[in-house]
């Protein structure tokens, strides 16, 4: 995939390392953090913990460049980006969750809205899945992160037909690898490397680029 | 293999999968190596064979 920089607009050409099984969260990292929003955090990180996901958020890394380049480099690593949604979120703060979880889904990554129930969505948002933080929540998170599972064989078996159309095969190959860290994806995405005239390229090219998970 | 003449008399190698994040079926063509339509209704495709894992 060709991921455009949000600075000079111009072609990021180094690779991403990819975070395979982990989980980007996006909410409020400046304290005060209110208690509700805690409570939901904690939820999140003891549901995917328990599915052998890692929780990590803007705050994980520290690169000492561009912070913006940053947040992208990171969604693009992971394979699930998680935004929170609630009524204590300051404005500001819920208006950069909804520009990252619009930058999850244009990089085709799963992503999800966990809402408190007096908390309300953009309209934009009305077709994103959302989890609302009640009673059931671990259960119907957990329940979530296991139909992931599934996900990932689709994009697999969805590769598998496109192998006349390498550069998609191996993204899709990648997404795969992303939710289920399947070191034989990886070698899947060699193979079609291996396919005549694809090996030969620039290593910074397109096609390598997207072999590089 | 299914296979489906065009107009242009071009033998095309189509294939459905489910998506299960929409419970629908995606149709793919594998000699063109696009996803060319996306079921609009609930099941499969007709006369489409539902491509399996390699």
């Amino acid at each position: 995939m060709i991921i455009y920089s949000p600075m000079d607009g111009d072609a990021l050409t180094s690779p991403i390392p990819s975070n395979p099984r982990d989980c980007f969260l996006m909410t409020r990292l400046g304290k005060p953090v209110p208690r509700g929003i805690n409570e939901i955090r904690r939820s999140i990180t003891a549901v995917c913990n328990k599915a052998n996901y890692k929780v990590i958020d803007a705050s994980s890394r520290v690169t000492g460049r561009d912070f913006l380049l940053k947040i992208w480099r990171l969604i693009a690593s992971t394979p699930l980006s998680v935004g929170i949604c609630h009524e204590e979120i300051p404005p500001k703060t819920q208006a950069n969750i909804y520009y990252e979880l619009g930058i999850a889904q244009a990089l085709g990554k799963e992503s999800i809205i966990v809402k408190s129930p007096g908390a309300e969505t953009p309209s934009d948002f009305v077709r994103t899945e959302h989890i609302e933080f009640d009673a059931r929540f671990s259960t119907t998170f957990a329940d979530y992160l296991e139909s992931l599972v599934q996900q990932a064989s689709h994009y697999e078996l969805v590769a598998d037909q496109l192998d006349r159309n390498p550069i998609l095969a191996l993204d899709y190959l990648k997404r795969a690898f992303l939710i289920t860290g399947d070191e034989q994806l990886r070698n899947k995405a060699q193979q079609l490397l291996n396919e005549p005239g694809l090996n030969s390229r620039a290593k910074n090219s397109v096609e390598l680029l997207a072999a590089t998970f | 293999m299914a296979t489906k003449k065009t107009s242009g008399n071009t033998k095309h190698d189509v294939v459905q999968v489910r998506n299960p994040r929409t419970g629908r079926y995606v149709k793919i063509d594998r000699s063109a190596g696009r996803i060319v339509d996306h079921k609009k209704s609930a099941g499969p495709y007709k006369n489409i064979p539902v491509a399996r894992k390699r």
